[in-house]
């Protein structure tokens, strides 16, 4: 990605650089070839602006103008009924003093401690199956599962598991002695509980990138390191974890992304939004202003507030991984 | 950089769009306007009510010819689906509409006023719980007033009644509650604790005298105490109140202090629902919705006054779903057709009632119903009694949204488990719903001058 002082070659004169021949001596057939290329490119061109008008037309209508609208009824009162009145900056002024926002923030924010914790278990987790063990392809069938599972249904499994008299997981507890508490009904258990849950969840879908990834990475890479005298551990933290840090990049961006959206874990296992609203998210809180009290305005703000929140945090997150670009020859 | 901005920049965007999306989504099945030969009908329920209610359509069609498409939802998605429709200019002809959002409904434009064509239609609303037809008037200010205009009519009244383990009572040598006096709120407890025991030894408790849900079974304990949430206005929110205070301590100390319930967090989960139907609990509610799963249960059990506070008087909720019919309808006379056939009609209500998915909306019907020899629970009146007595709509039924009483449930948990004073709690909690009550009252005020 490095810029040199200059360009190594002007500009072309024909649009596709590589079909253009050499310039030779023979500058006349040169130039009807290039009148036919033109021709040529005319209908490719038309072709072309074809292809490239679908998405364009699609980010038009699905993307650009919802966004738009979203931002005009984010400064409306607007019950989602009738038409938007304009009230200006009012809905953000309220949102500075209303503490649900800030808690569920909060409780967003918190959620991803997840994405440390499933990124390492991932990692460990794809080590260990890229060895040659057997059943090897029965265990990264077994990961992926829960990836491709509808997530309502396992939100209710989940549900059922934490139950704190008969769930599976106080079950369990309860043979080691412990007494489990009701997970989704107490104020400190049920977020690590959500948070157990999208780990799990989450778990196949990471592995199987970072799988990909070091199986990519060159085995010349290890043999010359072993040569040089370097133990496991040296090797993966010399070795492997650079090789993978794209991927580890990848992964952090999209799921904090998608984990400042998580909802309908949270509205299917804790439907009032849990003991104290200490379950609720964002978006959580988004609907149901949206939705249950019909205050769409309000809620829109909200959700601006929160598309903003991830545009910072994301190129914060393209800013430190500047650093780290490497590439090999 | 400017590569990297521009895909920061989309990939943020991508995340907020995934939001905007929810308000787009989810319109294109709200069902067109009605031609003339054909209706769009959206309601919601389970599958037993479908099935009820694919029945009492069919016949509809067999008689007028006019073909319904139905439209059903999961109960939780309803009002989304009902909204998303509305934005999208797709508002079935009729639909189910619940008592909360009427107010806004109407000043939005969204339904029609149908008292002209209702009575022209020669429809006996007399004959017809006024519980339920007042539910859908609305006379500009008040909701559920007799004076007001009809914008719905009642698809049903959900009279939330009590009831108890007869078996349990008898097994235990309990003398059985009179089914029409009720129990004091002390002999409540009194008899509870009796129940509450260890039946098979192994030291631990495995039957309880009730299990309660907070948020459904506090409104009985508070009006019979002579609490309320609001004043008659709607303007005032009083639940720090004395009365109210000393009703939601006395649930509290039914688990915390009595010990007469599992525990506090499982009231709020399906815990203590199943522990009433394998017969481990006392007394339990019963709404009509329940009672073709109860009758299956391997106990005998009755329905009973709720027990009652200082006013010495029962007191219960009622709740009620509307069917409303859309203004824009293409067909309005055929969807006010549908929407009182589904609501009076004697074949129709005779269809929902033999599914046991309500009790009928005809009082004479009811009657003969709650009569009948062979009627289980035997004391099936009780559920009239409470729609034609005391029963009384649920606080947040007629103001304009219910987010004020909605404020009350968020941080309650610490009252529950006995960690704080319902006083104090009470007192905490009173502003912040008074404020929100004061800005629906502003909204509704607003929606109403627009």
């Amino acid at each position: 990605m490095s810029r040199t002082t200059a360009e190594p070659t002007p500009v072309p004169t024909a649009p596709a650089a590589g079909i253009v021949p050499p310039d030779g001596d023979d500058r006349g057939s040169a130039l009807h070839a290039r009148q036919a290329m033109r021709r040529l490119h005319r209908t490719e061109h038309r072709w072309a602006a074809a292809f490239v008008a679908a998405p364009v037309i699609g980010f038009l209508v699905f993307t650009l103008y919802p966004l738009g609208y979203a931002l005009y009824a984010s400064l409306t009162r607007w019950n989602g009924l009738t038409a938007p009145q304009f009230i200006g900056l009012d809905n953000y002024a309220a949102l500075l003093g209303d503490e649900y926002f800030r808690k569920t923030l909060w409780n967003t924010a918190f959620y991803m401690i997840g994405i440390p914790i499933g990124l390492v278990l991932a990692l460990l987790l794809a080590i260990a199956l890229n060895r040659k063990i057997p059943g090897q392809t029965a265990f990264r069938t077994i990961y992926y599962v829960p990836v491709i599972s509808s997530l309502a249904a396992i939100a209710i499994v989940w549900q059922f598991a934490y139950n704190g008299d008969f769930g599976l997981v106080n079950q369990v507890l309860s043979w080691f002695g412990i007494d489990g508490p009701d997970w989704l009904q107490n104020t400190a258990t049920v977020k690590p509980a959500i948070i157990l849950m999208a780990v799990w969840k989450g778990l196949g879908y990471s592995m199987l990138l970072y799988l990909a990834a070091i199986q990519s990475v060159p085995r010349s890479l290890y043999e010359a390191a072993s040569l040089d005298g370097a133990n496991g551990y040296h090797r993966f933290r010399w070795i492997t974890l650079p090789m993978v840090r794209p991927v580890t990049f990848f992964l952090v961006v999209t799921n904090v992304i998608a984990g400042s959206q998580i909802f309908t874990e949270i509205n299917i296992m804790t439907p009032t939004g849990g003991p104290e609203f200490s379950s609720a998210s964002i978006v959580y809180y988004i609907v149901r202003k949206a939705f249950k009290y019909q205050q769409m305005g309000y809620a829109t703000a909200m959700a601006v507030v929160l598309g903003l929140i991830v545009l910072v945090v994301t190129l914060i997150q393209f800013r430190l991984n500047r650093r780290n670009s490497f590439s090999i020859d | 950089m400017t590569t990297k901005t521009l895909r920061a920049a989309a990939l943020a965007l991508a995340g907020a769009l995934a939001l905007t999306a929810c308000g787009s989504g989810g319109s294109d099945d709200g069902g067109g306007s009605g031609d003339g030969e054909s209706l769009t009908f959206m309601f919601r329920g389970g599958a037993d009510e479908k099935a009820a209610y694919q029945a009492a359509i069919d016949k509809f069609t067999e008689d007028t010819g006019v073909k319904v498409q139905m439209t059903v939802t999961d109960a939780d998605q309803y009002a989304t689906k009902l909204q998303a429709a509305v934005s999208g200019n797709k508002v079935p002809d009729v639909f189910y509409i619940e008592q909360a959002n009427l107010q806004s409904y109407v000043a939005s434009g969204v339904l029609l006023d149908i008292t002209d064509q209702v009575e022209e239609a020669g429809v006996d609303l007399d004959n017809i719980w006024a519980y339920g037809v007042d539910s859908y008037r609305f006379d500009g200010t008040l909701q559920g007033t007799p004076e007001g205009r009809l914008y719905g009519l009642p698809k049903d009244v959900g009279p939330f009644a009590f009831g108890y383990n007869k078996t349990m009572l008898e097994a235990a040598g309990i003398p059985l509650p009179d089914p029409d006096v009720p129990l004091s709120l002390d002999e409540f407890r009194d008899i509870a604790k009796q129940l509450t025991t260890d039946t098979d030894g192994d030291g631990a408790v495995d039957q309880w005298g009730t299990g309660l849900n907070v948020q459904w079974n506090l409104q009985s304990m508070v009006w019979s105490n002579g609490g309320d949430w609001t004043n008659e206005d709607r303007t005032e929110v009083t639940v720090d109140t004395p009365e109210f205070a000393e009703a939601l301590q006395y649930f509290a100390d039914l688990t915390t202090v009595d010990g007469v319930t599992p525990n506090a967090s499982e009231a709020a989960t399906l815990d203590t629902y199943q522990r009433w139907m394998a017969g481990e609990i006392g007394f339990f509610p019963v709404g009509p919705w329940d009672v073709s799963v109860y009758n299956d249960l391997d106990f005998e059990y009755d329905l009973i006054p709720w027990p009652a506070g200082s006013t010495g008087e029962s007191a219960t909720w009622v709740g009620s779903l509307g069917i409303g019919v859309s203004a824009t309808s293409g067909n309005p006379d055929a969807a006010v057709q549908l929407a009182t056939y589904l609501s009076a009609d004697p074949d129709a209500q005779q269809t929902l009632v033999d599914a046991n998915v309500q009790i009928p909306n005809l009082i004479d019907v009811a009657e003969e119903w709650a009569g009948a020899a062979d009627a289980k629970p035997a004391n099936r009146q009780e559920f009239l009694d409470i729609v034609q007595d005391y029963g009384r709509a649920m606080p947040a039924s007629f103001t304009y949204g219910a987010e004020w009483y909605d404020e009350l449930w968020v941080n309650i948990q610490p009252v529950l488990d006995g960690k704080q004073s319902a006083a104090d709690y009470l007192a905490e909690v009173q502003p912040k719903m008074q404020a929100l009550l004061d800005e629906s009252n502003a909204n509704a005020e607003m929606a109403g001058g627009a």
